[in-house]
């Protein structure tokens, strides 16, 4: 716009009349025009491989000399003709003068028209010489409050190496990262809607990205507000102060400890347990519990399941079962003995040798190419997405194809030894100079730290190494971060960056300060995961009930309450047997052994239950390979599948102790409920279970059922019942 | 010269012939100032074609990847500038299409479902795939070469057909008789050579051709179950994806939508008097009861606070307990899987087998409003491996021909009857398939084993082996034009030289009938990658209304 002004300026000067405008250029004019109508979207023509019908462009223009190519030049020039540019099948198609499968993305009145032909009628100039080369993009209002259901209109400016500027909104994209929240419509004009909260609007232009942050507040008083018991509350509810929203009270003994345990020991609390929590007065109790779960061989079981499963400890054959309970071992190990997570990382990443010996070498046995490897170092413990850089620019980031590859490079020097087991490979560093091909390019690139200058690592130093010290070095912007997103999102049920491994610039995250402080806290701790739990599962954030009150009922990521979550499958199961009393078997492990301690995924194809409710099969670096969704099959297989009913009705499973026992029937139903709930029955409950309990029962033909028999059916009915509730299924 | 008229008559230089180009496709209209210019230099093109493009190819599936252009040369012009134009778009495919690369999370899924509950829905269609593992040969069935020699034609006579000039094998009687509603594609083919890899690339397009043990991705049901669901809206308490039983379950997963997306399945044999299926009604009176005893106990517990639900996870929960309920207590569910309720000579038609009972059951659930049906065709009534695998250490080709087609002419000819017979022809799409063809030329080898359709261990007996380059599939009902042949083999069956069709292009006709904007959905992997539904395949024009 500038530009054009300059020169119209010049033009008038010159006292020329009538229209001279400033000749166009594709990069600079129009490949922002093709991105903005969704030419280049990956679903039209920037689809793999072949584009759409022939005419492929790439992904969101980020390679302009190949878009050029392809519309100039390709298909013998048919695309573009210059002696009647409106005649040009890229104008003819765009407008949907001809048929075009992709619909009309052009106005002929509209001016993006008229460019578009008038560069055809110049001759479809590639750039113009001393073209300035675009630098970044500006967002104004790049930080800003906004009241449910209003709109703010955006503007973006487009700043060139020239120091020129221009306005580029109309040209820009738009996109917020939380479509319940805010919506942003093509020209720019955000519209938030009625869920309080932070959200970020991402905006899109030539290759760069920025983005506005929106808080929009519930503007409800908060006076009272909680002592602070460290400084995740202070963060947490000064941010609740900010966008109005009261937090609900502390949640009561029984449902911290059910929670706690939960979410620590993957597992309820015991009946003892619960019982002399629930009497216990001292005021320390809370975080005695939760040192007690951190030092309970559960918790090492509970976050080994966790991290095994993204690390893929995966038995594709049968013989994998020595790794798999190698590696599995090390992993419950190291947590047990609170090995740093750095170190733990480095264990990983650089091990060498056999995985007898070293048992992390596993992570390389089922992670073979050095693409697997980058990707999943990257999102699993850098929180980075590098899967598209591999074969275009990235698409919301900055991260260029060559940065995917300087990455790579880390990992050129694996060398593998065949070992006596199939398979399995001895892992070794095989002196060399690092370096990784450029896909498309064919250049040879060093290797790099995400954002960092190449590295020049000596051919006898392996390269992994220098990859875990620059993760590890406290200043990384993504290792530690990740962490605490992922640790956060296991507690909170919500990441403070959603998804909880998909950090970048283009997707904030809902609370900016919590998440460095918590960073700062867990590099300070030298990287202590136990010491990082233990200042979640303090806080009173992490204590509030999930109960809400009027007003907070209506968040979804500020943590005023607590998010009730949706057991696990593993921990589901288990709770069951406990609940009942009864045990799963799995072949070949001991009798009693608890689906949360299982070391591997072999053991869900035998177990109906844990495949229907999700167990992941460790094929993914992803935890949302783990499928925490209701679904029909769920709800019949609790209702009806044999093996529920069989816990039911286990032989010593606890209908029958209780139907045989002398105890009262209010003590039995009192027992049910704290095992299953960790709390006494309400005075209702108790009533409707004893009228249950109580009542004769009829057999089909009517005739009364022998009482001790019926005694035991409705003790098993009531089992049934409680472990169909909401209350059960889900930790709160 | 004016201008106008300079445009009509472009000279020939800036619009070539588009076949020059390998990657120009099909139905890019012509520059509309070239399209004379075309018609007039199509014939001085033609040799060139010919030449440079051989229209059948001897090297097989490789030269797949890239089909010949034969099909485009003889369906010109009017193909060229025909365009499929855009489909019927429903909302909730718009969104995800025009923000495919932005994730859907559960709560927008959720989300969507609510907003689209509210919408008025069309006419939803069905579909019954009858699937035929391990490959039926198609030169033995469908696509007879009386004139190959006998090397490769196999003993059987061809008969004629309902339609003048369709023929097929005599081991079709029922099928000849109404070949005038069904059409058949002798044009298809796909690139991998093995069952795993090949039921992958036909299920979920995927175009991998090594042999793998688990597919990378979603098939076609599940994902149209999927979508389906996502869609909401639909109240019958029925699953909507129902295998009797299930297709190749070994070589077919929802793998990254997870198994909430998984079929139904109903493994026991509806031919059994006391066929039963599990979780679809309970099996006595005092089971109901209690069942019943049980849900009114927990309504009367479950009393946990509902005011967090902000993402409707508790209100899908207790709409599938509800569906559960339904499903087990029920007597209209049961319904739609009791064979009993159909008359007796319903049931002698379709064949008082497994098959015939399975398809029988298919045709009653698409009735009851199940959406996406599939059947495995295999088991002893295939002969002694129980599949269509027929290479000759298998079993005896012909033998084994003989034994399963008498079931196989009936039941599939009863189910298409019967579509057309009680007005499903408009809604539900059948379509039998397997992975691929068997080999056109006859191999022999030593029985392992003997069984039906198999000599004692050692008898020297013919088989084929596995062919994908060509074979063909029975399109019937779904409101397509039925009665037609489209595409051919050559004349032994070895390769496509008539419109090609591949895996793809077999995806894309079933989301098409569905509904399903099969060119722009995508559904995020596991990774928040959007992957395709369907990769540069295209609905196969013939079987498109």
């Amino acid at each position: 716009m500038i530009r054009q002004l300059l020169f119209m300026s010049v033009v008038l000067v010159l006292c020329l009349s009538l229209q001279a405008e400033e000749p166009l250029s594709f990069v600079l004019d129009i490949q922002p025009i093709l991105t903005k109508a969704g030419c280049n979207a990956g679903a039209c023509h920037a689809k793999a491989i072949t584009g759409q019908r022939g005419f492929r462009l790439s992904v969101l223009g980020f390679e302009p000399q190949e878009d050029y190519e392809a519309i100039v030049k390709q298909c013998k020039g048919r695309r573009v003709f210059p002696p009647a540019p409106e005649e040009s099948l890229l104008i003819t198609k765009g407008a949907a003068i001809v048929p075009h499968t992709g619909g009309k993305k052009l106005e002929p009145s509209s001016e993006e028209y008229r460019t578009l032909v008038r560069w055809i009628a110049e001759g479809m100039p590639y750039m113009q010489p001393n073209e300035p080369e675009l630098k970044e993009i500006t967002v104004e209002p790049s930080r800003i409050t906004l009241k449910p259901e209003t709109s703010q209109q955006l503007k973006v400016t487009a700043h060139y190496s020239n120091g020129s500027s221009r306005d580029v909104t109309k040209l820009a994209l738009f996109e917020a990262n939380d479509s319940a929240m805010a919506s942003a419509t093509v020209s720019g004009l955000v519209n938030t809607l009625d869920l309080p909260g932070n959200v970020g609007v991402m905006v899109r232009f030539g290759g760069k990205v920025s983005v506005c942050s929106i808080i929009i507040p519930l503007g409800a008083p908060v006076d009272q507000l909680l002592p602070e018991r460290n400084f995740i509350d202070q963060h947490v509810f000064a941010n609740l102060k900010q966008v109005g929203i009261p937090p609900s009270p502390i949640c009561d003994d029984g449902t911290f400890l059910r929670r706690v345990s939960l979410d620590i020991g993957g597992r309820l609390p015991t009946l003892d347990e619960t019982k002399a929590f629930l009497a216990d007065k001292s005021s320390d109790k809370r975080d005695r519990a939760v040192e007690a779960l951190l030092n309970s061989p559960d918790y090492a079981d509970y976050f080994a399941n966790k991290w095994t499963s993204l690390l893929k400890n995966q038995r594709a054959e049968a013989a994998d079962i020595t790794a798999n309970f190698a590696f599995h071992a090390w992993m419950r190990d190291n947590l047990l003995a609170n090995t740093p997570y750095d170190q733990l990382v480095r264990e990983i990443l650089a091990s060498t040798g056999t995985i007898v010996s070293n048992p992390p070498v596993a992570w390389y046995k089922r992670v073979k190419e050095s693409t697997t490897q980058v990707e999943d170092v990257a999102q699993l413990f850098l929180g980075v997405r590098m899967q598209c850089a591999q074969c275009h620019h990235h698409p919301f980031e900055r991260w260029t194809q060559a940065e995917y590859y300087h990455l790579a490079a880390f990992f050129s020097q694996i060398g593998r030894k065949p070992t006596a087991i199939a398979g399995e490979d001895l892992i070794f560093h095989k002196r060399g100079i690092a370096q990784s091909e450029h896909r498309k390019t064919g250049v040879m690139l060093k290797p790099a730290g995400l954002g960092e200058p190449p590295l020049d690592i000596a051919p006898d130093d392996d390269p992994r190494l220098a990859l875990a010290d620059w993760m590890a070095q406290k200043e990384n912007p993504f290792f530690a971060k990740a962490l605490v997103n992922r640790y956060w999102k296991h507690f909170f049920k919500r990441g403070l960056i959603e998804p909880e491994d998909d950090l970048r610039d283009t997707n904030p995250p809902t609370n900016p300060e919590l998440l460095d402080a918590m960073a700062k806290h867990f590099t300070d701790s030298n990287y202590d995961l136990k010491s990082l739990i233990r200042v979640i599962a303090q806080s009173h954030t992490y204590q509030l009930s999930a109960m809400t009150n009027e007003h907070n009922a209506i968040d979804r990521q500020a943590f005023s309450h607590f998010y009730p979550k949706r057991l696990s499958a593993e921990v589901l199961l288990d709770s069951i047997d406990m609940t009942t009393v009864s045990k799963t078997d799995f072949a070949d492990l001991p009798p009693g052994t608890r689906a949360i301690s299982l070391p591997d995924n072999s053991y869900t194809k035998a177990s109906p239950f844990l495949k229907v409710f999700g167990r992941p099969d460790n094929a993914s670096v992803c935890e949302c390979e783990r499928v925490q969704s209701a679904s029909l099959a769920q709800s019949l297989h609790l209702m009806n599948a044999s093996d529920v009913k069989a816990k039911l009705t286990a032989t010593n499973g606890r209908a029958e102790k209780l139907a045989k026992s002398e105890v009262p029937s209010a003590e039995g139903i009192r027992e049910i409920y704290l095992t299953a709930f960790s709390r006494e029955p309400s005075r209702e409950e108790l009533s409707i279970a004893e009228d249950y309990l109580n009542k004769p029962r009829n057999d089909a033909q009517d005739k009364p059922i022998d009482p001790a028999r019926a005694k035991r059916m409705a003790y098993e009915d009531l089992l049934w019942a409680i472990v169909n509730t909401k209350e059960f299924l889900f930790n709160h | 010269m004016t201008l106008d008229t300079q445009k009509k008559f472009l000279p020939l230089p800036c619009c070539p012939c588009p076949f020059w180009d390998p990657t120009y496709a099909a139905d890019l209209p012509f520059h509309p100032a070239c399209e004379l210019a075309w018609l007039r230099c199509r014939r001085s093109f033609q040799p060139f074609l010919t030449n440079k493009r051989t229209l059948t190819s001897r090297r097989g599936t490789q030269h797949m990847r890239n089909p010949p252009v034969k099909a485009q040369v003889t369906s010109l012009p009017a193909s060229l500038v025909r365009c499929a134009g855009p489909l019927t778009l429903r909302r909730s495919f718009m969104q995800i299409g025009l923000t495919g690369m932005a994730t859907l999370s559960l709560p927008g899924l959720l989300k969507l479902r609510a907003e689209n509950a509210a919408s008025p829905k069309s006419e939803r269609k069905s579909i019954i795939m009858v699937w035929l593992p391990g490959g039926m040969s198609h030169v033995d069935t469908y696509d007879p070469k009386p004139n190959a020699s006998s090397e490769y034609r196999g003993p059987f006579k061809t008969i004629n057909t309902k339609v003048p000039g369709t023929i097929f094998t005599e081991l079709l009687p029922m099928n000849a008789k109404i070949a005038d509603k069904f059409t058949i594609v002798r044009s298809m083919n796909q690139t991998a050579g093995g069952h795993p890899a090949g039921t992958m690339q036909m299920f979920s397009g995927d175009p991998d051709t090594r042999d793998k043990p688990k597919p990378r991705f979603p098939d076609w049901m599940s994902v149209a179950h999927y979508l389906r669901s996502k869609e909401g809206g639909r109240v019958n308490p029925l699953p909507n994806y129902i295998g009797v039983p299930a297709s190749s379950p070994e070589y077919s997963s929802a793998a990254y939508l997870g198994d909430a997306y998984a079929p139904f399945a109903v493994s026991d044999d509806p031919n059994r008097p006391n066929f039963q299926v599990p979780n679809i009604g309970l099996a006595d009176e005092a089971e109901t009861r209690r069942l019943s005893d049980r849900l009114a106990l927990r309504r009367s517990l479950d009393t946990l606070e509902r005011a967090f639900d902000r993402e409707g996870e508790l209100g899908a929960l207790d709409e599938f307990e509800a569906q559960a309920a339904t499903l087990l207590t029920n007597p209209n569910t049961r319904d739609a899987f009791d064979l009993s309720k159909e008359d007796p000579a319903t049931r002698d038609r379709y064949g008082r087998n497994r098959w015939g009972q399975q398809l029988l059951l298919a045709r009653r659930l698409v009735e009851a409003g199940v959406e996406i049906v599939t059947s495995n065709l295999n088991g002893p009534l295939c002969g002694r491996v129980r599949n269509w695998d027929d290479h000759a250490v298998n079993q005896h080709q012909f033998e084994a021909l003989r034994f399963r087609m008498p079931t196989y002419d009936r039941c599939v000819s009863a189910l298409i009857e019967d579509i057309y017979a009680r007005g499903l022809d408009k809604k539900v799409l059948v379509v039998v398939t397997g992975e691929f063809g068997r080999t056109p030329k006859i191999s022999f080898d030593r029985s392992t084993g003997p069984g039906d359709a198999s000599g004692p261990t050692g008898t020297l007996q013919p088989g084929r082996d596995h062919w994908p380059r060509a074979f063909t599939s029975l399109w019937a009902g779904g409101g397509i034009q039925t009665g037609g042949v489209i595409g051919a083999s050559d004349k032994r069956g070895e390769d496509v030289i008539e419109h090609p069709h591949n895996a793809s292009d077999f995806l894309a006709t079933i989301y098409h009938h569905l509904g399903i904007d099969y060119s722009k959905t995508t559904i995020n992997d596991l990774n928040g990658r959007p992957v395709h539904i369907v990769s540069n395949g295209r609905a196969i024009p013939g079987l498109v209304t």
